[in-house]
């Protein structure tokens, strides 16, 4: 079958103006779009750049948009998009591009999956720290990542921040916070409680849909969102939101927005407080503003009371 | 047609027009509920799931007890309840160790039966289409809608849409917007996040999001948008003033309840749907639509 790819072309210099190419090969029906990239840069042009290692879906250097998806080109198959045109190829979103579809690894993942300290910190450093199969059965799901980026490509918060974290380096963290031979939780907690970690991450489930080997990294992240809840947060702005939402939850049964509004900025915090004001205003204006601690328990709040007080002492 | 309808907290607190316009569009359609008062937060995607999960099985357990499937107005209380009633169904021993610790001693147990359904995937699941149309009295010929899902309503689609049919779950606000006679008004941020769970821990993030998504529909001649999740519509609505000054462009967006849109094209007067409490002005939208009457 003819294909024709339209494709991303950009040279290494950083004022160099992007451009596009297109190419039409004769390609067998079976043919993935890394196939169709191998033949045109040996019989076409020889000058395109793209990455391709294993070539069997499995290394995940091969990430690129393949029309307006992101995918492993070694996976997907021609046939599956050259019905309406030329197939666009597209370096993936928010990266800094090398050169053509070739992006910058390092700033993409690889900087931020360093930042986490990605190496066992042994309890014991000089024995053997026993642990069941059950113990390690999360933590062997988290080691399965082979790193394809798929995750941070759905990503809905890098977009807008690219210097957040990300799914792939935060389920890198997890595998070590919840690895139970691991001495540094506390430690690995409080970094990824800093801004650009765990608390900026929306759970928007969309690292989990992207992800090709069932990882979830959301589940991951809210596990260790969970933790830090039960060791207690270190983030001072999420602990003040956090407690204040608890708080109302466990006295009244259902959550206090007003009292929320004023405790998430603290209230000792004038200038906050200050800068709460225009929306305050406006909303009272319009009779939606719900006052702050006039809010009535709910029926059944002292069920509520007792099953916080439960969970907390079980898992204290 | 009877569910027990979960209010939740944002719908009577931060966006109070969205509860009365729920229960008036559900009376009209027939949908009769049974609120469920003696309840408590689902926790928000906020309180950890060891907290959570105890306290949502209580309220399992008393829709159960009534008989009764859960209705909610959320996505984001939809997508909470669903994913730990999916825990505690997958999980017969979870559910026994939640039963035997914190439900017994009220009484009560949860046998991990309940079906638990947002008002949006009712009008299709079990009101039905043709039902709707039927009672259309004001076609909104002209109006052009944005849809907005909020991440949570289609999120992880292995809980929140496990079968073929429920599949079709990802599309009913597209599908929605012409059935009540709207024209869709497509945007590519319509199943992201809006924000809102990070307004506190990074504020600027969480407003850009909202910008891009008004922004957006703005940009593609929406006269407004239309969101299921009245999380998004605070930070949709009532942060949008201050997305406009981050991103310094005004946008000016309407943004809609769900409930809100329905009844407009059931033929209710826009003065009884509460619109004068948004942020954002509906006033344009109202005009567009009293014409039509």
């Amino acid at each position: 079958m003819q294909v024709t790819f339209d494709v991303f072309r950009k040279d290494p210099e950083p004022e160099a103006k992007p451009w596009r190419s297109n190419y039409t090969v004769e390609l067998p029906e079976e043919a993935t779009v890394t196939d169709g990239l191998l033949k045109i840069r040996d019989e076409v042009d020889g000058t395109l750049g793209f990455r391709a290692s294993c070539v069997r879906g499995y290394c995940g250097e091969c990430l690129i948009r393949v029309g307006p998806r992101n995918r492993l080109a070694c996976t997907a198959r021609v046939s599956d998009f050259g019905a309406n045109g030329p197939i666009a190829l597209n370096p993936v979103r928010i990266v800094p591009v090398l050169k053509d579809l070739v992006f910058d690894w390092d700033a993409f993942m690889w900087n931020k999956i360093k930042a986490v300290k990605p190496w066992l910190e042994p309890k014991d450093a000089d024995g053997e720290t026993p642990v069941s199969d059950a113990q390690m059965k999360d933590v062997r799901k988290a080691m399965s990542c082979y790193y394809c980026g798929l995750c941070d490509e759905g990503c809905t918060a890098l977009p807008e921040d690219f210097n957040f974290l990300g799914p792939a380096a935060l389920t890198k963290a997890s595998r070590f916070v919840s690895d139970p031979r691991d001495k540094n939780t506390p430690a690995r907690l409080k970094i990824l409680e800093q801004a650009k970690g765990i608390w900026d991450c929306v759970h928007c489930f969309e690292a989990s849909e992207h992800c090709p080997r069932h990882i979830d990294p959301t589940e991951r992240i809210v596990a260790m969102r969970d933790l830090a809840f039960k060791t207690g947060i270190t983030n001072e702005k999420v602990a003040r939101h956090h407690t204040s939402f608890a708080a109302s939850v466990k006295e009244s049964g259902w959550v206090d927005e007003g009292r929320l509004a004023v405790e998430s900025e603290g209230l000792t915090n004038i200038p906050g407080l200050i800068r709460l004001l225009p929306t305050a205003i406006k909303a009272t204006i319009r009779g939606k503003a719900p006052l702050p601690y006039m809010h009535p328990k709910r029926p059944g709040a002292d069920r509520i009371k007792r099953i916080f007080e439960k969970g907390e002492q079980k898992t204290r | 047609m009877k569910f027990a309808l979960y209010s939740g907290c944002v719908s009577k607190g931060g966006c109070p027009e969205l509860y009365p316009a729920a229960v008036k569009v559900a009376d009209r359609l027939g949908i009769e509920l049974e609120e469920l008062t003696d309840v408590g937060c689902n926790g928000a995607g906020v309180l950890p799931q060891y907290i959570s999960d105890p306290i949502n099985a209580r309220t399992f357990a008393k829709a159960e007890k009534l008989g009764l499937p859960i209705m909610t107005i959320c996505s984001t209380c939809q997508g909470v309840m669903t994913q730990a009633n999916h825990r505690l169904i997958e999980n017969p021993a979870y559910r026994e160790e939640i039963n035997r610790e914190y439900l017994a001693e009220e009484g009560l147990e949860y046998q991990g039966t309940l079906e638990i359904k947002h008002l949006l995937w009712v009008l299709f699941e079990d009101l039905g289409i043709e039902k709707l149309q039927s009672m259309i009295q004001r076609p909104l010929t002209g109006l052009r809608i944005s849809p907005f899902y909020g991440c949570y309503l289609r999120r992880p689609p292995e809980i929140m849409m496990p079968t073929p049919e429920t599949r079709q779950r990802s599309t009913y606000l597209d599908k929605l917007i012409p059935i009540l006679g709207a024209e869709f008004t497509d945007i590519a941020g319509k199943g992201k996040c809006c924000g809102f769970p990070i307004l506190q821990s990074s504020e600027e993030n969480s407003l850009a999001m909202a910008a891009r998504h008004t922004g957006e529909a703005k940009g593609k001649g929406a006269d407004a948008m239309v969101t299921p999740c009245p999380l998004c519509h605070l930070n949709l609505d009532g942060n949008q003033p201050r997305a406009e000054a981050q991103a310094g462009t005004p946008i000016g967006l309407p943004i809609l309840h769900l409930p809100q849109f329905v009844a407009l094209a059931l033929g209710f007067d826009p003065d009884e749907l509460g619109l004068s409490k948004h942020i954002v002005s509906t006033r344009a939208v109202e005009t567009k639509v009293e014409m039509l009457s």
